[in-house]
């Protein structure tokens, strides 16, 4: 079976784009990762886009926008892991040796689609009783300040190394560092979270061109980057009540991944984790494995997941620095990890950077411990 | 319609309002391997069994963990306490938490089922929903 790899990577700016769409975003990403492969459009053979909230054929405009009208297009909606998705699918065609050049897009246009608090579907019995998403992450954060004795102050480290990560990011929504005391002194959105401890509502897309090991010989590629496991799991129906402070559907879908590529938590040089609200972060990288539960606020303390640390985790400014554009979120991440790790970004780059990871979990149903999680390793 | 007012359920698939006005959460129960959950299944995680038998679940649970939600829709008036409440039967159920000053929340306190309004229907009919308030148990 061929092998996966990565040749072009494409975003736009993350931000609030009043005078575009979704499509518009989508094709701007996309153009930008052919050119960024430096292969022919017309060497796509097929598109998977990812989006939660932009509507039906949302990736068919896009190809209509970019003149590649006419190729298998498949949307795909996972929740905050739908780019992500989008991201595994193309890499099974590949696989399957349907195809050999992929493209896989997310985009979202959130500022137009909605406002407030992300609740579950409203179908959902606990959407119905008052559910929201911040609500729900808060009362983990409750749990395991609790359980682990994580003080507020430490939590709050995290959306200020983010934030501080972002500013360093052109691409980033927020471009100002901020303090501890910004952090506990903004709104609060749901008790112990506040508005800094919360990712953005953002506009923007990302791209990435896949291809078999036959196209990688054809086009070339000393920048390729392969993309050594994609894992995609759903969540599983809980039998009986269990920890909320851990996430057996992160720490499964990473056994998926690290077993695919071969390549143990040790190995890790950097991540993309899903931290659509500081204490996610937390509950992230510990499911990965990358840190032990209970360890990391303290080691976000001593500086260990900075940029310059042991293990820097979100160099991109990750959700609550660089945006959180739904459907692009898990296509801006593995982004994110290719250009480190071909030494693309500056003052924000990770020296000697080979293996990254990047994570998603999106959605939440009654009973369920989270609905779509995706790892996916890339190694250079 | 004469008489006493009918309470109506805002879910009757998860709750249950009688007639005396007591009410009860509805799940399932696998007669399999005794497993419970909230709300109703089709089938076990667990087993995989099929034979699930709707059940009322006790009415008196442990908060688990809380929070207080200062942003929410517009259907509900913020701030409001959110609770994710175990119940002995194995279950974790969330639901609004009333009757309790925020300060005095805290995680471990015992909570009871509490029928209240809530909202109504497309036609402005008032429905009985569910929150949790503190209350003693015995024994305790
Ligand atoms: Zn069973």
């Amino acid at each position: 079976m061929t092998d996966v790899h990565i040749l072009g990577v494409g975003m736009t700016r993350f931000g609030r784009h009043p005078d575009s769409d979704a499509a518009d975003l989508g094709a701007e990403a996309l153009l930008e990762a052919v050119a960024d492969a430096g292969i022919d459009a017309r060497a796509v053979e097929a598109a998977y886009c990812g989006h939660v909230f932009q509507g039906m054929v949302t990736g068919q405009r896009i190809l209509a926008e970019v003149g590649l009208a006419g190729l298998p297009l498949t949307n795909v909606e996972n929740a905050c892991s739908s780019g992500a998705t989008a991201i595994r699918e193309a890499s099974l065609a590949i696989r399957a040796g349907e195809h050999d050049v992929v493209a896989a897009i997310g985009t979202e246009h959130l500022t137009s689609s909605f406002k407030g608090a992300l609740t579950p579907d409203p179908s959902d019995p606990e959407a119905a009783v008052g559910a929201t998403m911040p609500g729900v992450y808060a009362m983990r954060a409750r749990r395991y300040m609790e359980e682990f004795g994580m003080t507020r102050e430490q939590l709050a480290l995290i959306p200020v190394k983010n934030k501080a990560n972002a500013a360093r990011n052109p691409l980033a929504h927020f471009k100002t560092p901020i303090t501890i005391e910004d952090v506990l002194e903004s709104r609060p959105i749901a008790d112990p979270l506040n508005l800094h401890d919360c990712s953005p509502v953002t506009d923007g897309a990302a791209a990435v061109i896949v291809m078999s090991d036959r196209a990688l010989r054809k086009y070339g590629g000393d920048r390729a980057v392969r993309l050594a496991a994609s894992a995609l799991r759903s969540g599983s129906v809980d039998v009986e009540p269990v920890s909320m402070t851990f996430e057996p559907l992160t720490w499964a879908t990473a056994q998926d991944a690290y077993e695919r590529a071969g390549i143990g938590p040790g190995d890790v040089d950097l991540a993309e984790v899903h931290d659509c609200f500081s204490i996610a972060e937390v509950l992230r990288v510990e499911g990965l494995g990358l840190f032990e539960q209970g360890s990391y606020p303290a080691a976000v303390e001593r500086g260990e997941a900075d940029i310059s640390g042991r293990l820097p985790i979100n160099p991109s400014g990750g959700l609550i620095g660089k945006g959180h554009p739904l459907g692009g979120t898990g296509v801006a991440q593995v982004v994110e990890v290719v250009r480190q790790l071909r030494g693309e970004v500056g003052d924000r780059q990770i020296e000697g950077a080979r293996v990254g990871v990047a994570h998603c979990r999106g959605g939440k149903a009654v009973g369920i411990e989270g609905a779509a999680c995706t790892v996916q390793i890339l190694v250079r | 319609m004469t008489g006493a007012e009918t309470q109506t359920s805002f879910r009757p698939n998860e709750l249950e309002v009688c007639p005396d006005g007591a009410g009860h959460l509805l799940g399932s129960r696998c007669g399999s391997c005794g497993a419970h959950f909230f709300p109703v299944r089709e089938a076990c995680a667990g087993c995989m069994g099929r034979d699930l038998e709707t059940i009322r679940f006790s009415t008196t649970g442990t908060l688990y963990t809380f929070s207080i939600v200062r942003q929410s829709t517009p259907e509900f008036e913020v701030p409001y306490a959110l609770g994710y409440v175990d119940f002995s039967e194995g279950v974790r159920i969330m639901g609004q938490i009333t009757g309790c000053d925020f300060e005095d929340m805290r995680i471990g306190m015992s909570l009871a089922l509490s029928l209240e309004p809530f909202g109504e229907d497309d036609e402005g009919n008032p429905l009985t929903g569910y929150r949790f308030q503190p209350c003693e148990v015995e024994g305790d």
